[in-house]
């Protein structure tokens, strides 16, 4: 990767995100995601919500992978056969109801920020890439926000746009 | 029957808004009688059920019509108190003169419009919103709680403006600009979400002074507000002049 590629040569515009407050309920998140990505066919990588507290301060991120652990509590308990390739039918039955029961009407009206994937890490826009791409890599992150002084949120860096400057650097070597 | 014009650049939604107000009017549609389903609707007019229901919203919204929990929607009345001049000063209908608040933002933010709030800001559903809370105190008993919902692309700089001490009303015009050259004002006594309650320090079983506004620059809707008023510590003057007709 160059040397001199830093994060605001590859960063994204808070606005490409729709924005919530932390008191909105997965279900207004939900239909959020529907209005702004599904509905709209606009299919950014990662799919994400981003949540903010009363000052415009982020507080984290909600992937639609948040949004249905948020729904089914079950997806949590880490499974002995989650490497299995084959599918068990009778699970993805239970599953199905499980997911559609009253309970999950009833999780999907809690709020957004129990869910969500809080922002414990952040990267300045002269920060070089490859320091973006550690954080991310090592602390598994979709979405890396950009703080301007440390303090104003003024950009994300996605894993595509990384993805994207390691290969082109390791391609033309 | 008067059909959607698919020429027509307006919206399609508004143009059904205006048919219906038109059948509402006309007394085409009684007064206390039940209009046709969403599905009807579609049907009738071809169009899509979101375009039905925003047209809907707005004829309710605008006191038309009203809808019965499980029964349907219903003619409520048919005509609006049009031909009416508000004459009174803007910033004494802001509640943002003349008396002395105190103020405590409890919010500014960004977010989506979610419950019919693109409808009511004449926005998509995908714009970003700026969202403020404030709570105005008169010798810190709290008196009124505001919610201004402002679509983000109008002010985006008000997310940086300190709104404690200056008027929403007072940025716009002085700084940035934007004249506000007339306001809908929807007055109505409503019961309250508890949490509502608690703030303005309202017992649990009391009603509130709603008043829904919308700002407007031109055409342009730039602020809606909904405002929560004690009944107990405001009087309201308004003086209203008939148009010439």
């Amino acid at each position: 990767m160059s040397d001199s590629k830093v994060v605001k040569d590859v960063m994204t515009g808070i606005f490409e995100y729709p924005h919530v407050p932390y008191w909105f309920s997965i279900s207004q998140a939900i239909r959020i995601v529907k209005v702004s990505f599904l509905s709209t066919k606009k299919y950014p990588d990662p799919m994400a919500v981003l949540v903010f507290d009363e000052k415009y301060n982020l507080m984290g991120t909600l992937t639609l992978k948040d949004i249905l652990r948020g729904l089914e509590p079950q997806f949590l308990k880490p499974s002995a056969k989650a490497q299995v390739a084959e599918e068990d039918e009778s699970s993805l039955s239970l599953l199905w109801d499980t997911l559609f029961s009253k309970g999950s009407r009833d999780l999907a009206e809690k709020p957004v920020s129990e869910i969500m994937s809080p922002a414990k890490y952040f990267v300045e826009p002269g920060d070089p890439l490859t320091k973006a791409a550690y954080l991310m890599l090592h602390h598994d992150l979709v979405l890396l926000p950009v703080l301007e002084n440390k303090k104003k949120f003024i950009g994300l860096v996605r894993m595509i746009e990384v993805f994207d400057e390691i290969s082109n650097a390791l391609l033309k070597e | 029957m008067e059909l959607i014009d698919r020429e027509d650049h307006q919206k399609l939604y508004f143009q059904l808004y205006e048919i219906l107000k038109k059948k509402i009017e006309s007394n085409e549609w009684v007064v206390g009688s039940q209009i046709p389903t969403e599905d009807e609707l579609c049907k009738m007019f071809s169009v899509s059920r979101a375009t039905v229901r925003t047209a809907v919203l707005e004829l309710v919204r605008q006191g038309f019509l009203k809808r019965q929990q499980g029964k349907g929607t219903f003619i409520y009345k048919n005509y609006v108190s049009e031909g009416l001049t508000m004459l009174t000063n803007f910033r004494e209908l802001l509640f943002e003169e003349g008396l002395n608040f105190t103020t405590n933002v409890l919010a500014r933010t960004v977010m989506m419009p979610i419950d019919g709030l693109d409808v009511k800001l004449d926005i998509p559903k995908d714009r970003h919103i700026i969202y403020i809370k404030r709570l105005r105190s008169i010798d810190n008993e709290p008196v009124l709680l505001q919610e201004t919902y402002i679509p983000y692309h109008i002010c985006p700089l008000l997310l940086e403006e300190d709104i404690e001490h200056q008027s929403l009303f007072e940025l716009f015009e002085k700084k940035y600009g934007i004249k506000i050259t007339r306001v809908k004002n929807f007055i109505e006594i409503s019961p309250l979400h508890p949490d509502e309650k608690q703030l303005v320090n309202l017992p649990e079983s009391s009603q509130a002074i709603l008043l829904n506004q919308y700002f407007y620059s031109g055409d342009t809707l730039v602020m809606y507000t909904r405002s929560i008023k004690r009944t107990d510590r405001f009087k309201f003057l308004m003086e209203l002049e008939r148009k010439a007709t």
